[in-house]
């Protein structure tokens, strides 16, 4: 290492030392000890019994365990995707100079500073089979339309038609759907996130795209998309950690319901620690699903080298 | 391509924005609306379905119910809550930005490693780490002179060691800062805190912003860290206080817990509301880069 | 204005360590010099008020002769609350647990035994009703008493029996009278149950009995056909056998019955339990299984089912027995699916224990066994709304206790046929796992045969594997010494 290199690490950990400092203490203590428990026959309240890699040999063969953690994987694809295109189409949206802008950017966020419980109470009322609101819209022209479309190109296509009135928390084909859309309406956060990147997305370079003739389209393809990428990259790496490790909305509104169809990975993970008292199960789980993010995280950032671009570098 | 054609394209697009935002926001707006509407209403009729939108009767006495409730210092709690989101929102907005700009704009050698550790630490679960922390806590309570178990401290006390949430958060910001500005500055003799202090920080306002009134909300709902680590009554945080209207089996007050829900959110509506604004000014500071 | 705002900074900074070094004390809350017992408790609202009154009765009199003081707190999750506290070794004194908890928290001495303090206090095996008992007990020990207990019995809505009299009688059913028979259940069901059709749909309007509705004690369905859920003498699961096959294969008649689509499109429609639009209320839903509290819930949500005949001071004039004609509703003990098995029930309840590592066990029991005399227990389920759990019951509990149905609930309690929660400590999951072979049975996903052959297999594993560490627990514990 030459002087110049261990300088550079001398200023770098002391600007990283709180960091550091925190991490040793809060994190990997923890973490190592449930790396540890992992490896253990642990109940909480007595003491860790080492059983080699028993636990993730069992898990293997949980089929419960396979479930939770497809049925995850599964509402990942679903709700990822559309969460980061809705969030971006928001900001977008809310970036523009009109009338009442500071009201709109609240109102699309205040449904992230409402409680779990009482959003979860609100949207077991939208989605409930006859009385809701969604049912009774689809209910009504021209969705009641569309729907009748829908199914006669499926009839022709031999493919089941969608029944209505739909189950949309009681049919376990509709459950995950429906709980990936009701996730659409938490975007506050992400949309905040991608206003603040907007706002360095400089004015001048757009207006001259636009005198260019370059439309909404193209301006937002060749110039916005660009500029705001290591912000949607961050909201993508935040939403594979965030989508993976759902937990309190089902864990209220469906409890895993109907049949499992919606039982994921962490309730799985959080039952088996708190309620069925394993907690070196749930860390051998826990090392799953941490692995399973790393891989998924890695990938982001090995493919973030394409689409990335950092203005500083 | 015309001035006019291309102001009557911009007006075009303007107004469907408008529309857009309009329709959007009625779906956005209606939990809010139903809560309102549900925490003026009488218990019997909070739950009824299909919800009715107007209260009859109207019940404003809700309120004053969960204000003067015998069991809940509703001031007591709100301020335990204030003191706690306000030192973690100080805690973590100071050393994340510290840390975040160590990751943005020295290279050494491991950075790299270690940035990919402290996004792992994001992915780990809380309820597999809670245990073992309580026991920490308990650990320093018994080893040093201040006690952790029992106090506030916990809920705030790491934050000032950064949160890798707001790290990255902000080093993705500070990564599109150019470098030429800080290579200048070096040039001038100014030091590694120097660029940080003064030309980083103020270049960074809306992300900063951003970070601070996230955490604070965070701090404000945060729910899972008092359950775990406030026993007694006396050091309740609102988030925590407003179980009390909450049963798992049944027996919800919902008409309190909304009333009490709006009083505990409302603060933050209103800081949301004003802070915003600061996104907009963000503009002005940042907007020689193009 | 940069001094200003470095001022500040300086400023909240000196105020964060300030904060940090004196603010948030840990509170020691001694009162009077009284010995502090922390108790936890899992109610929120009216229950934990109720409680709430035992426990200042409390400190006013038996607390406070004996110097001792009960801090009383009821949190939700109070159960995972006090595993972490247990864990970290600072648990509350007396924690309000459920019941499955007692075995599952017992079987790795989570708890105090309390044996020796309940003899001192002349609580012994007769003073509780047996069931009650034997729950409390595992392994040969004592780990808990009761609080508040309960029994489940079939609820039923006279006015609907009544509006259906001529089509009962036809099938030569008794309007005045629950069924008596789980086939009786069936046939009342069939003859109450009501089609409407709605935009050319025929969809259900009432239902005479839906097993899932509430759906709270579906698991225990088998106890009602002389089943059992696992074989304390050979410690094996029992979900398979014939007669739980047949107790699912009852579940799964209902939803055939009305149609799978159109039974869970009638369910969604179902208001939440504690609200005015609860089916039962409503009407919606002629009969379903609960428990004693129901009459309390009805007192608040929809008291003129409390009222039906005349206002509640004519009702107290009325002799004991005449009392029930002014209910809406009736309560009667579940009917069984065979014979000679009268008052069969699922008995469960809440209790009061001592986690591991408290500090003040004695005081702790002295509560415990407060609440334990008769007149404090009477009064506790009185306003709780719940049976008593002890052997000995006064007229006075049963005359003034706000259901006027008490005296089947204690009759169902007392009943040879009462059965709790079965004593595995994997209790929880196979609970759970019912839930979910319930829903696959109803939902028509699966044949009862075979969703539960799966779920024994799969459970007989968890539970053959929970024995087995257990026992390379003991051993190696033996290894080193026999240290604890």
């Amino acid at each position: 290492m030459t002087r110049k290199e261990s300088q550079q690490l001398g200023k770098g950990l002391a600007f990283l030392s709180p960091w550091l400092i925190g991490f040793l203490v809060f994190t990997l203590l923890p973490v190592a000890l449930s790396l540890y428990y992992s490896f253990c026959d642990y109940s909480l309240l007595q003491s860790p019994a080492y059983i080699g890699t028993e636990n993730y040999r069992q898990l293997a063969a949980d089929p419960i365990f396979l479930k939770s953690l497809k049925n995850t994987l599964i509402y990942a694809l679903m709700a990822l995707p559309a969460g980061l295109m809705v969030s971006l189409g928001l900001a977008m949206l809310l970036n523009q100079k009109v009338p009442g802008q500071a009201a709109y950017r609240t109102i699309i966020f205040l449904p992230s500073l409402v409680p779990t419980v009482a959003s979860a109470m609100l949207w077991l009322w939208l989605f409930n089979a006859k009385l809701g609101l969604i049912n009774n819209l689809l209910d009504q022209a021209p969705f009641s339309w569309m729907i009748s479309a829908l199914n006669f190109v499926l009839g022709i296509l031999h493919l089941p038609q969608i029944a209505t009135p739909i189950g949309w928390l009681t049919d376990p084909l509709y459950a995950m759907p429906a709980l990936a859309l009701m996730s659409l309406w938490g975007v506050g956060h992400t949309v905040v996130i991608y206003l603040a990147g907007l706002q360095d997305v400089p004015g001048e370079l757009l207006e001259s795209a636009e005198i260019d003739g370059a439309g909404a389209w193209t301006r937002m393809r060749h110039v916005t998309l660009p500029m705001l990428s290591p912000v949607i990259f961050f909201n993508l790496i935040m939403g594979i950690i965030g989508t993976l490790q759902v937990f309190a909305v089902p864990y209220i509104m469906t409890q895993g319901n109907p049949a499992r169809a919606t039982y994921f990975f962490t309730m799985y993970l959080y039952d088996n620690a708190f309620r069925y008292l394993k907690m070196g199960y749930a860390s051998a789980m826990a090392w799953i699903q941490l692995l399973i993010i790393l891989a998924l995280t890695a990938f982001a950032f090995w493919s973030s080298k394409r689409w990335v671009h950092y203005q500083g570098k | 391509m015309t001035k006019t054609s291309l102001s009557r394209r911009s007006r075009a697009e303007k107004w469907t924005a408008t529309l857009a935002l309009l329709l959007i926001c009625v779906g956005f707006i209606l939990p809010f609306v139903w809560m309102l509407s549900t925490s003026l209403k009488t218990l019997e009729n909070a739950m009824t379905m299909p919800p009715e939108w107007w209260p009859s009767p109207m019940v404003p006495e809700n309120y004053s119910a969960v204000l003067e409730n015998k069991k809940l210092d509703f001031p007591l709690l709100a301020h335990n809550t204030l003191m706690v989101a306000l030192l973690t929102v100080l805690g973590t907005t100071i050393s994340s930005a510290i840390v975040a700009y160590g990751f943005a704009k020295i290279d050494f050698k491991g950075r790299g490693l270690l940035f990919g550790v402290m996004l792992a630490t994001m992915m780990i679960p809380f309820p597999v780490v809670m245990v073992s922390l309580f026991t920490i806590f308990r650990w320093m309570g018994d080893n040093t002179p201040l006690q952790f178990l029992g106090t506030l401290r916990p809920l705030w006390l790491p934050a000032w060691f950064g949160s890798a949430f707001n790290i990255f958060l902000l080093r993705q910001f500070f990564m599109t800062i150019p470098d030429e500005l800080s290579e200048a500055a070096t040039v001038d003799g100014c030091s590694e805190w120097g660029i940080f202090r003064h030309i980083i920080l103020p270049l960074s306002r809306s992300a900063l912003v951003v970070v601070a009134l996230f955490t604070f909300m965070g701090a404000w709902n945060d729910f899972l860290g008092p359950l775990v680590y406030i026993q007694h009554p006396g050091q309740y945080t609102l988030a925590l206080g407003l179980q009390t209207f909450q049963s798992q089996h049944g027996g919800t007050q919902w008409n309190l817990l909304m009333a009490a829900s709006l009083l505990v959110i409302m603060p933050i509506i209103i800081l949301f509301f004003l802070a915003q604004k600061s996104f907009i000014q963000g503009i002005a500071t940042t907007g020689m880069k193009g | 204005m940069q001094i200003l705002k470095q001022g500040f900074s300086a400023i909240l900074a000196v105020l964060a360590v300030f904060f940090l070094i004196f603010g948030g004390r840990r509170e020691q809350g001694s009162h009077e010099g009284r010995v502090v017992v922390n108790y936890w408790e899992k109610w929120t609202g009216n229950e934990a008020e109720q409680m709430g009154q035992i426990v200042d009765d409390f400190n006013n009199t038996v607390g406070k002769e004996k110097g001792i003081y009960v801090q009383y707190l009821s949190m939700s999750s109070v159960d995972q609350k006090t595993l972490v506290a247990t864990a970290a070794g600072v648990p509350p004194d007396i924690a309000g647990l459920w019941d499955p908890q007692v075995t599952q928290f017992a079987s790795i001495n989570a708890l105090e035994p309390l044996d020796e303090l309940a003899k001192a206090h002349g609580i012994r095996e007769g003073y509780y009703k047996p069931v009650y008992w034997d729950a409390c007990r595992y392994k040969g020990r004592l780990w808990a008493l009761i609080s508040t207990p309960a029994a489940a019995a079939l609820h039923y809505n006279k006015a609907l029996f009544v509006e259906k009299a001529k089509e009962l009688r036809a099938a030569g059913l008794d309007a005045n009278r629950a069924p008596r028979t789980l086939d009786e259940l069936d046939r009342y069901a069939k003859v109450l149950d009501e089609y409407e059709t709605v935009r050319g749909r025929k969809q259900v309007k009432i239902s005479g009995y839906l097993p899932m509705e509430p759906g709270w004690f579906m698991q225990y369905t088998v106890y009602w056909f002389g089943g059992r859920l696992f074989d304390e003498k050979t410690q094996k699961l029992t979900i398979n056998s014939p007669k739980m096959i047949e107790a699912y294969k009852w579940i799964q008649s209902y939803s055939k019955k009305l149609g799978k689509d159109s039974m869970t499109e009638f369910r969604s429609g179902f208001g939440s339990f504690a609200s005015a639009q609860n089916p039962f209320l409503v009407g919606t839903v002629a009969m379903e299984q609960q428990g004693p509290w129901m009459a309390n819930y009805i007192e608040d949500l929809k008291p003129s089912m409390n009222r039906w005949k005349m206002s509640k001071e004519q009702e107290r004039k009325l002799p004991y027995e005449a009392r029930q004609a002014n209910y809406q509703w009736g309560a009667a003990p579940f009917p069984s699916a065979v014979a000679n098995l009268e008052n069969a029930t699922y008995a469960g309840f809440d209790t009061l224990t001592i986690p591991r590592g408290s500090k003040h066990k004695k005081e702790a029991f002295e509560f415990i066994a407060y609440v334990n005399r008769q007149d404090v227990m009477e009064k506790l389920n009185s306003l709780h709304c719940k049976n008593s759990p002890l052997a000995k019951v006064s007229t006075k509990f049963i005359n003034e206790h706000p259901n006027p149905y008490i005296d089947v609930f204690e009759k169902l309690a007392a009943s040879p046929h009462a059965h709790g929660v079965p004593k595995i400590p994997i209790w929880p999951e196979v609970s759970e796992e019912l839930g979910v072979v319930a829903q696959r049975v109803y939902l028509l996903e699966a044949e009862p045969k075979q969703a539960l052959d799966e779920a024994q297999a799969r459970l007989q594993l968890k539970w053959d594997d929970y024995r087995a560490r257990q026992r390379a627990r003991n051993s190696q514990n033996a290894a080193n010494g026999g240290g604890a």
